[in-house]
């Protein structure tokens, strides 16, 4: 498998804080809407999620000296943001475990909603993996590179490949169960 | 590019997974013109309750024609703007479906009822007014200068807000009729 990897984006000259933001958020809203939607369970969590990142990047936004590409930049505040949302979010005596399969207490989404399309399916079987392998399979599915991810979660990229490929035998297991 | 067929079909499905950040703004719009909405609907009452009760409570302590015309004018005004109001507000509490097609149908709707609303509100209050100056008038067979520096002060004040409300939605409609052809 090949991935892209943009190169390191220079912003334009002469560019605001406020531009740039505009800029970055209208690029990569979708995308981080979904990593939000990946970390929580309902759409209300998701839009509040998604405001924290926002603010967080835009009070992040004038620390960043191009290290690293804006969308590497971007997605690193975006996750620790999540992390820190989950740690809020979640009771303190269910610690983040990567070798279980955290069971999913949700209803089951075809009970929710008839006739939901494969995408929302996806989505929750991704929700039910672990939170070290579902932060490699979205930044994957959003087409970010191994590089990018071994920088935007501190690991080695032989460990990015190693958690890619846990995450996606217990993704078919969650898909099959799904069916 | 060598491509891994099963993850390029979770890319495809991942990606058309979520709606963007438009919706989410849609959905933000929509519960702040609800709440807005109800606020306007606890101020009618209150209006309607304090003026009309007002006039009302005069005209019964004091039953003189001059006293019981304002009243029913006072009354005259408030069925005006409740009809207006009700007719506006009709099916637009909420949205059809929770798409993102219906919350723009019903932002689209509401800035358009609000527009509307401008006009109304204008020539309202410019009958209003004509009523109010020719009932001082006739009370005391006079205008003097305090009266109409207050009322020009007032109008002043009022056109001012209506032509910045007016810009403020037109320019949301046309941000959201954008959306609407996207």
């Amino acid at each position: 498998m090949t991935l892209s990897t943009p190169a390191k984006s220079e912003p334009p000259e002469n560019e605001s804080s406020d531009q740039r933001f505009d800029r970055l958020l209208a690029a990569n809203g979708p995308a981080l809407v979904r990593l939000a939607a990946s970390y929580t369970n309902t759409t209300s969590d998701r839009d509040d999620l998604f405001q924290e990142i926002a603010v967080a990047i835009w009070q992040a936004l004038p620390r960043f000296r191009g290290e690293s590409s804006e969308r590497t930049f971007l997605f690193r505040v975006a996750h620790n943001r999540a992390i820190d949302y989950l740690r809020r979010h979640r009771p303190p005596s269910s610690p983040i475990d990567a070798d279980t399969i955290l069971p999913d207490s949700r209803p089951n989404p075809e009970a929710r909603f008839a006739g939901e399309q494969q995408g929302e399916r996806l989505r929750q079987a991704i929700h039910g993996l672990p939170v070290p392998y579902r932060q490699v399979i979205t930044l994957v599915l959003e087409e970010v590179s191994y590089g990018e991810i071994a920088q935007i979660l501190g690991i080695t990229e032989s460990n990015v490949g190693v958690r890619l490929n846990r995450a996606r035998q217990l993704l078919r297991t969650l898909l099959e169960e799904r069916k | 590019m060598k491509l891994d067929p099963e993850l390029e079909l979770w890319r495809s499905e991942w990606q058309s997974a979520t709606e963007s950040p438009v919706t989410a703004d849609l959905r933000r719009r929509v519960t702040r013109q609800s709440l807005y909405m109800r606020w306007l609907l606890v101020a009618e009452i209150l209006i309607t309750i304090v003026i009309g009760g007002a006039t009302i409570f005069v005209a019964a302590i004091d039953p003189r024609a001059a006293k019981i015309i304002l009243a029913a004018a006072t009354w005259l005004f408030i069925a005006a703007a409740w009809t207006f109001a009700l007719i506006s507000r009709k099916n637009s509490w909420s949205p059809a479906d929770s798409t993102t097609s219906a919350y723009l149908d019903l932002c689209i709707r509401r800035t358009r009822t609000a527009l509307r609303s401008v006009i109304f509100g204008a020539v309202l209050y410019a009958v209003e007014m004509a009523f109010c100056l020719s009932w001082i008038f006739h009370e005391t067979s006079s205008l003097n200068s305090t009266t109409i520096e207050i009322v020009t002060a007032i109008t002043a004040l009022f056109a001012i807000f209506l032509i910045r409300y007016r810009s403020r939605k037109r320019a949301e409609l046309a941000y959201l009729l954008n959306l609407q052809l996207e």
